[in-house]
Order: C-alpha cells, then sequence, then structure tokens
C-alpha cells in the first residue's frame, strides 16, 4: 500500500461549448493521503465540480481530459475505459453529489439502492450480511435502520442526504468525495450533516475531497486546504496555514472576508471585480486583473505552482504580497 | 386497496349510465327507424310495417322505451337484434367480442413492448443514421392516416407479395367444406386459451424464478418461456390435429389486421418512450448510478427506462380510448366481423338494440382498461398510493 490514495497530477479538462473549450480544470496537481481529509475551496463556478467528476471519470459527452494522470491507488485511470473504470467506482472512490436530494431513484427502495452497489462490487456478501452491512451504515450516518425499506420521497432532506451518504460508505471506498453535500439543505441539518461526515471519516479514517464554496465549513472538516481560482489550483497547504498564513493573494482576500475566522487584525483586501470568463480567461495568472499586488509579470507569464515553505504550495509572483 | 376499487367502480357505473342515456337518445335521434327500411320492399304494405313498429315497441316514446332498456339491462337482458332477429344481442356479442378483443390485446401489447424497448435503446445510442431513421418511422407511423395505411398494407401484403389474405376472420371457401361440429368460434376461443394458459406460465415462470441465484434463474427463465411454446405446438399437431387447419386458416387471417393496428400504436410509444428516456437520462439518479460503477445495461433498464416508461404508460391510457374507436375503422377496412363491425352494420340498419349492445361492452372496456392502466401506475411508481 502506498501512502498516497490519491495523486492527481497536471489535469486538465476542458467543456467544448458552441463559443469555444472551457478549461474548467487547468493543470491541476495534488495528492490525498490515506485517511487524510482535504478541503478544497473556491468561488462558485471555478471548477470545483469538474475535478470531482473527472476523479470519477463521470464526463458529460461534451467534456475531455486532455493531460495529467489520475492515480487511484498508484493506477493512473485517466487512460482506462468505462468499463475498466467501473471497478474503481465506488469500490475505491465515492462520492456523493452536489444535488444529493435528486441523487436516488424514486422507484427504488433505499435499501435496494445500497445493495445494488454492493452486490456489484462485493458479491461475495451473503443477502444477510449486505443487510446486516446497511444497518450498520444507517446506525453511523445516524439513521433509524427501520427506514431502510422505503423509499426516497418518504425521506426528508436530511435524511436523503444521510442515506446518501450511506451509500457513498456501501463499499468501503479508499476515498470519498463530497461535492458541496449540505448546500441544498437548512442551516441546521447541515450543521448536524457536517458534524456527522467529519466523525465518520475520523471514525473509520477514510480519505475525503470535501468540496464547498464556504472557507468555514471546509475549516471544519479537512486537514489540508486546496484554494481554486477559475479552473486552477492556486494554493494549497494545511488549514492552519491556509487559514493564518495565505500566501496568495487570493486566499488572503477570501480569508479577510472571514475575519472571525481569521481572529487577528489583518489588512481587509477587499477583492473587487468579477471572476474571469473561462471561455477567455486573461493571460498571465489568472488572478491579475483582480489582484492588489499584479506587475507586469504577472500579466504576462503564469507562474508556476510550487512549493514556498514546506508542503506549502501556491502559485503566485509575489507570495504574501511582498512586491 | 379495496376502498380505491369500491369508489373506482362507483364512478365507472355512473359514468357508463351516463354514457348509455346519451348514446340512447343520440342513436334514437337518428330520422326513422328499422321499420322505415322496408318501405323500399313492395312486397310488406304499410299496414305491416306498422304492426312490426308496434311488436318491436318503436311506437312508445323514447323515454318510456329508455327506462325499460336500462332496466331489463341491468337484469342481464340486453335484448333482441332487430336485424338478426330474434338472435340474443347478448349471443352476437359474446360471438364478436373475442375477435375484438384478441385484435385490441394482442395489439397493444405488442406496440407497447417494441416502443418500449426500441424508444429505450434509440435515446441510450444517441445519433447516427439509425436514431434518426427510426425517428421518422415513428413519425411516420404517428401521423399517417389510418385507412390509407391500412390499404397499403393490404396492397402490399396480401395483393404484391401474396403472403396473406386480404381480410376477413377466416377463408370461406376452405371453411364450406369443415366436418360437422367444427365452428369458427369454437376453434378461435380454444386458440384463445391455449395462448393465455402458455403466457400464465411464462409470466408464473417469471415470477417463480424471481428469488433464484443468477444462474439458475436465466435456466428458470429460459426453460418457462420453451415449456409454453412446445406445449402448444404439440397440443395443435397432435392434441387437436383435426382442427389445426382450421386454427392455421384465422391465424392467417388475423396476422394482417394486428400487424397494422401494432405499427399504427407502435409509432407514438416508441417516440414517446424515446423522449421520455432522453429526458431521464439527464436526471442526477443517472449519474450516482454511474457512479456507483453499475454496468451500462443495468443503468439503461433498471434505472432509466424504468422510470422512463412511467409517462409513456400514463400515454397508454390516453391511448386506449383512440385505439378502440381506430378498431371500428380497422375492422372495416379488413371486413374484421369484430364488435367494431358489428357496431358500424347495426348502426346503419338502425338496430338499436345490437348498436346499443356493441357500444356498451366498448365503453365498459375502455372503463376496465383505464382501471387496469392505473393500478398498473400505482405499481410502477412508488410515490403514488391508492387514494
Ligand atoms: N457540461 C458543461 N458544459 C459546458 N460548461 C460547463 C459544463 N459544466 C460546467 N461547465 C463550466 O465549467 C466551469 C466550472 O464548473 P463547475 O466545475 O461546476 O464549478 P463549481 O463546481 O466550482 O461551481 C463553469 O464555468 C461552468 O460554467
Ligand atoms: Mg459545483
Amino acid at each position: 500500500m502506498t501512502e498516497n490514495v490519491l495523486e492527481v497530477n497536471d489535469l486538465t479538462m476542458h467543456y467544448m461549448t458552441r463559443k469555444g473549450p472551457v478549461f474548467a480544470v487547468d493543470g491541476v496537481t495534488f495528492h490525498v493521503k490515506r485517511g487524510e481529509a482535504i478541503g478544497l475551496v473556491g468561488e462558485s463556478g471555478c471548477g470545483k465540480t469538474s475535478i470531482a467528476i473527472s476523479l470519477l471519470k463521470l464526463l458529460p459527452n461534451n467534456a475531455k481530459i486532455l493531460n495529467g494522470e489520475i492515480k487511484i491507488n498508484d493506477v493512473d485511470t485517466v487512460p482506462l475505459s468505462d468499463k475498466e473504470m467501473n471497478k474503481y467506482r465506488w469500490k475505491n472512490i465515492s462520492m456523493v453529489f452536489q444535488a444529493a436530494m435528486n441523487s436516488m431513484n424514486p422507484v427504488y427502495s433505499v435499501e435496494e439502492q445500497i445493495a445494488e452497489a454492493m452486490r456489484e462490487h462485493m458479491p461475495h456478501l451473503s443477502d444477510q450480511e449486505m443487510s446486516e452491512k446497511i444497518d450498520y451504515l444507517f446506525n453511523l450516518v445516524g439513521l433509524d435502520p427501520a427506514l431502510k425499506t422505503q423509499y426516497p420521497h418518504q425521506y426528508s432532506g436530511g435524511m436523503r442526504q444521510r442515506a446518501v451518504i450511506a451509500m457513498a460508505l456501501s463499499c468501503d471506498p479508499d476515498i470519498i468525495i463530497a461535492d458541496e453535500p449540505t448546500t441544498a439543505l437548512d442551516v441546521i441539518v447541515q450543521d448536524a450533516i457536517l458534524k456527522r461526515i467529519r466523525e465518520i471519516q475520523e471514525e473509520l479514517n477514510m480519505a475525503m475531497i470535501y468540496i464547498s464554496h464556504d472557507i468555514a465549513v471546509i475549516a471544519e472538516v479537512s486537514q489540508r486546504v486546496g484554494v481554486m481560482y477559475a479552473g486552477k489550483l492556486v494554493e494549497m497547504s494545511s488549514t492552519e496555514d491556509i487559514f493564518h498564513h495565505p500566501i496568495h493573494p487570493y486566499t488572503m482576500a477570501l480569508m479577510s472576508s472571514f475575519p472571525s475566522i481569521v481572529g487577528e487584525k489583518t489588512e481587509l483586501v477587499t477583492l473587487a471585480g468579477e471572476p474571469p470568463d473561462l471561455l477567455n480567461p486573461p493571460a498571465g495568472c489568472r488572478f491579475h486583473p483582480r489582484c492588489p499586488y499584479a506587475t507586469e509579470i504577472c500579466r504576462e507569464q503564469e507562474p508556476d505552482f510550487k512549493e514556498h515553505a514546506v508542503g506549502h504550495y501556491a502559485a503566485c509572483w509575489h507570495p504574501g504580497g511582498v512586491k | 386497496m379495496w376502498k380505491f376499487l369500491g369508489k373506482r367502480f362507483l364512478q365507472m357505473f355512473i359514468t357508463l349510465l351516463m354514457f348509455q342515456t346519451v348514446t340512447y337518445f343520440l342513436m334514437d335521434a337518428q330520422p326513422g327507424d328499422i321499420a322505415d327500411l322496408l318501405t323500399l320492399n313492395p312486397d310488406i304494405p304499410p299496414a305491416e310495417r306498422e304492426r312490426i313498429r308496434v311488436d318491436l315497441g318503436l311506437d312508445r316514446p323514447p323515454a318510456e322505451r329508455f327506462l325499460k332498456y336500462i332496466g331489463n339491462f341491468y337484469k342481464g337482458d340486453l335484448g333482441v337484434s332487430f336485424s338478426q332477429f330474434p338472435r340474443p344481442v347478448t349471443e352476437i356479442i359474446l360471438e364478436r367480442l373475442p375477435r375484438t378483443l384478441v385484435l385490441f390485446l394482442s395489439a397493444s401489447v405488442i406496440s407497447f413492448w417494441a416502443g418500449y424497448a426500441s424508444g429505450k435503446v434509440l435515446a441510450w445510442k444517441r445519433g447516427g443514421v439509425i436514431e434518426y431513421s427510426s425517428t421518422l418511422v415513428g413519425v411516420i407511423l404517428y401521423t399517417v392516416f389510418t385507412p390509407w395505411f391500412a390499404l397499403m398494407m393490404i396492397w402490399l401484403f396480401a395483393v404484391y407479395l401474396d403472403w396473406l389474405p386480404p381480410g376477413k376472420f377466416l377463408d370461406p371457401i376452405l371453411w364450406l367444406t369443415a366436418p360437422e361440429g367444427i365452428h369458427a368460434n369454437d376453434v378461435f376461443v380454444r386458440m384463445i386459451w391455449s395462448v393465455m394458459i402458455a403466457t400464465g406460465v411464462m409470466i408464473l415462470g417469471l415470477i417463480g424464478t424471481q428469488r433464484l441465484s443468477s444462474q439458475l434463474r436465466k435456466t428458470g427463465r429460459w426453460v418457462s418461456f420453451v415449456v409454453p411454446f412446445i406445449g402448444v405446438f404439440l397440443y395443435w399437431r397432435f392434441a387437436s390435429s383435426g382442427i389445426s387447419l382450421y386454427a392455421w386458416d384465422i391465424l392467417q387471417h388475423l396476422v394482417l389486421p394486428v400487424l397494422t393496428v401494432t405499427l399504427i400504436a407502435y409509432g407514438g410509444t416508441m417516440l414517446l418512450m424515446r423522449t421520455s428516456m432522453l429526458e431521464t437520462l439527464r436526471e442526477d439518479y443517472i449519474l450516482t448510478a454511474r457512479a456507483k460503477g453499475m454496468p451500462e445495461k443495468i443503468i439503461r433498464d433498471k434505472h432509466a427506462a424504468r422510470n422512463a416508461l412511467l409517462p409513456v404508460w400514463t400515454g397508454l391510457v390516453f391511448s386506449i380510448g383512440s385505439s378502440l374507436s381506430g378498431g371500428i375503422i380497422t375492422e372495416t377496412i379488413f371486413s374484421w366481423p369484430g364488435l367494431g363491425l358489428t357496431l358500424l352494420n347495426a348502426a346503419q340498419v338502425e338496430d338499436i338494440p345490437l348498436a346499443m349492445g356493441a357500444l356498451t361492452v366498448t365503453g365498459v372496456m375502455t372503463l376496465l382498461s383505464h382501471l387496469v392502466a392505473d393500478i398498473g401506475y400505482a405499481f410502477l411508481d412508488p410515490r403514488i398510493r391508492f387514494s
């Protein structure tokens, strides 16, 4: 067993649209260690979901992975066919979707939808073992196992989300991706589920990628955080570093909009302007039109995503805002 | 469930009563009556015509006749046909109904199944010449003018290719020499029974093998499909060998009308299934199923098609009425002596009891098929409860 469950190297994918290609993921590199929870944060539309569906290779017809490697347990899955990929899906890498409210098929019971995946990936389980495992999973996510024979429409939004999480855990994946799993829920339910997810992650010691646009949520669940901007990973480090010593101006701006977290009196950097149009991204550093520290080089050359301190990566010509 | 059924039957009864009232008075409102048709016959003096009218009760006011008719109807007496006097209407209907039911049911089942299966595959394998041409064929079948299409089918299969008889229920020349005691309807009813029993065995086989392990299930299903076929073959080959020649004749006459009605109904089902399937494939739970690493076939059949079926099934409810009324046209063109043709002939000669009988039975059939479709829907969609 290697140390890294997941290694993503220089991943680039685009969507073909009538107006041209949209580079939603551009040269992204990161890894996830066994049992580690990382967070991916960024504004809506910056490509978080695109990374997630690339990892499972669930791309829509107009999308294509152009370059890079996605290594799951050291196997590069980019060249695999859809059928070969099916062996990895759910068994090694599973996902809780953003639109989890409708992630369940209305005409089958919740139990059947969980059992179906287990029958596919764990054929050695007997019906009895499968049923027991589903009870265990229901308890784990905080649902009454007696409800497992019910249909999705009989569940509330929060219950459905818990059931979807139970389903994602059913085949003991090495890594689970949670793509804004609580966004569609009301605040109290959000908190309860978030807490459960963190507990489960620790209890099962399972690797996780938690995706959110909300930096406060990310802070709660992850040990390391990656910050995305316009299809690129611009900074990645331990949660502690990202919150207290961010070096990319975009991260700095992001943090200062959450003064309660930063706590100390930092200079409030306001973000002027709009996120760039991914059809026509700006040359050089994609953040330069909104960056208070931008200089000539930022407008002309793209900065490399490189290590600035131990384990602290960023793509910036002026890390920390130093000219 | 029982409460639901009770309520539905009450509703159906009221609907039927209203239907009977309206049709009776509409039928009566046709100018003239059956006695007038005798006017042209110089051998029948006016006094005799009047006597016939009194005998048949046609001199009484319509309201009185209607009440009497309804009273007798719910006692199970549908009266006596005027035009085939003195045959009871019930007897005529019992003779014609199976022919219509077979035509209508087999066409509905085949077209529904074929439309479902092909619409599903077309939506799954998007693009290409096959999808384009199949959709085109579907649109043509869906919009084609039924009588014209039926005539074209007759021309192609009965005239040009000369594979099938052009119409009618049987070949009179063959049956003229049939031995004493062989009646077309008996043969036909036996044919229906053998198909029904075979289907029953298949369905039981499907249900019975459901809980078996996948290997046993495959074998079990295969057996339960093959055995009924062999059984039916053996039955007609040996047990009923004396009449199998005549059964074969009826079967040949059945093919063309069934094929025509099937094709017409198929177009709509296939197009609807394709569209519905394309919609369903965009649903989030399809993405979930793919993420779960389920094989393509399970995603297509178990997840997508099963949900895409729901609106198609609803469409079936609407098409039932139109295929029953379309049945009259088809039966006329193919001279198929079923209920529709009986109704048409009876209405033309002012045979009120027979026309009313045929109409009422058609109405009951429509109501019953709607009920079956509704119950079926409740089974297909767990979100629907009987209420
Ligand atoms: N199917 C698609 N076709 C074309 N463009 C898409 C498609 N899906 C997403 N995009 C574009 O890709 C970019 C990234 O989207 P997404 O990964 O969903 O962002 P996020 O999850 O961070 O909100 C957006 O600009 C979005 O408009
Ligand atoms: Mg998203």
